[in-house]
């Protein structure tokens, strides 16, 4: 499964326009920025896709993985999009990495986490927040979301900067892998300076 | 004072998915309290009218269930001392919150990510080294060179 997915999900009270490029894209940011109700609209959504009241618009199929039923849909489906909620702990696993490197899926992942064992872009974390479009959707009663880049513009990509010899690598690669790319990108900024000074 | 466990944390008294732990736990007792409706205030941006009732600008009257996971999880921080909590169900609009809790009385958690605390002048105790940092540079310093989270 490869190439740019656009999905929109709405009902009477929130409308949600994400784009996905690459197999894996984590969602992270504030609190109350509307990743949970997400996951809650789009299980609501495959519990009765025709009577639940909420539109779901995507050229490939969108589910939710839990605890239960993860192994079960990655091996039985077919290029699906799957989106997972934080606080799942099988994220953590090898063996849910085995299944994501060998699986012909694309994963939304929330978490604030680090997860080591996947392989993700830092260009691929994004959060949630009231998109340019909320004049269209924006009525007393819908507030429209968009995702937005986390980690590529406030310091530039991290992930480009040359390695500087002030910093052993472990840390290095700590920045890299992103415990929390934010922090960490300002540590690095930081140090690069002290490094100047 | 606010102590931070970070990384791998399995204690029995662990709780990794506050925001489901909250749904099957809370007690109505937390809910009533000028604390609780200050967070939700605060981070949802609604009015906790009590342990029946969220009025939300966005979704209308909803159970507190469908409050925020970071709300839920300083809610439980704040009055359950029972367990500690997974703060990485906390964004970063949350740590403020957590500060002033620990400023109220001792409290630990763990993360599994660098939260971005306000810049200025705190006391959080790392309990993986037992260092106190003051600012997030030092807990960031502090996380990335002794290796908390690889």
């Amino acid at each position: 499964m490869v190439g740019r997915y656009d999905i929109e999900l709405y009902n009477n009270k929130v409308h949600y326009h994400l784009n996905v490029k690459r197999n894996i894209t984590v969602l992270r940011g504030d609190s109350a920025s509307g990743k949970s109700e997400l996951i809650r609209l789009l299980s609501a959504y495959n519990a009765n896709p025709e009577s639940s009241g909420i539109t779901l618009i995507s050229e490939k199929a969108c589910s939710v993985l839990t605890e239960e039923n993860w192994k079960l849909f990655i091996e039985s489906y077919k290029e699906r999009i799957f989106f997972i909620d934080e606080g799942n702990t099988f994220l953590a696993t090898e063996e849910f990495a085995k299944a994501v490197k060998t699986a012909d899926h694309y994963f939304v992942i929330i978490s604030r986490e680090r997860l080591p064992q996947l392989s993700y872009s830092i260009e691929e974390i994004y959060g949630l927040r009231e998109g340019d479009e909320a004049g269209k959707y924006r009525n007393a009663t819908r507030i429209y979301n968009e995702m937005y880049q986390l980690y590529n513009n406030q310091f530039g990509n991290v992930a480009e900067l040359e390695p500087i010899t002030i910093i052993p690598y472990s840390r290095q690669r700590v920045v890299w892998e992103g415990a929390d790319l934010r922090s960490c990108s300002e540590w690095y900024h930081n140090a690069i300076n002290k490094g100047d000074e | 004072m606010l102590t931070i466990i970070f990384g791998d944390y399995k204690e029995a008294n662990y709780i990794s998915n506050p925001d489901m732990f909250f749904d099957n736990t809370y007690e109505d007792k937390w809910l009533e309290s000028d604390l609780a409706k200050d967070i939700v205030k605060d981070i949802d941006k609604s009015d906790l009218e009590g342990p029946n009732l969220v009025v939300s600008p966005v979704l209308g009257s909803i159970p507190v269930t469908r409050i925020s996971g970071g709300a839920k999880t300083l809610i439980q921080i704040a009055f359950d001392s029972e367990h500690i909590f997974n703060a990485s169900a906390c964004g970063d609009n949350c740590a403020k919150w957590l500060l002033k809790i620990g400023n109220d009385k001792d409290i630990v958690v763990r993360m599994g990510h660098v939260m971005h605390f306000p810049e200025e002048s705190f006391d959080i105790k790392i309990a993986n080294t037992g260092d106190i940092v003051h600012t997030p540079y030092e807990l960031v310093e502090k996380v990335i060179t002794e290796g908390l989270l690889d």
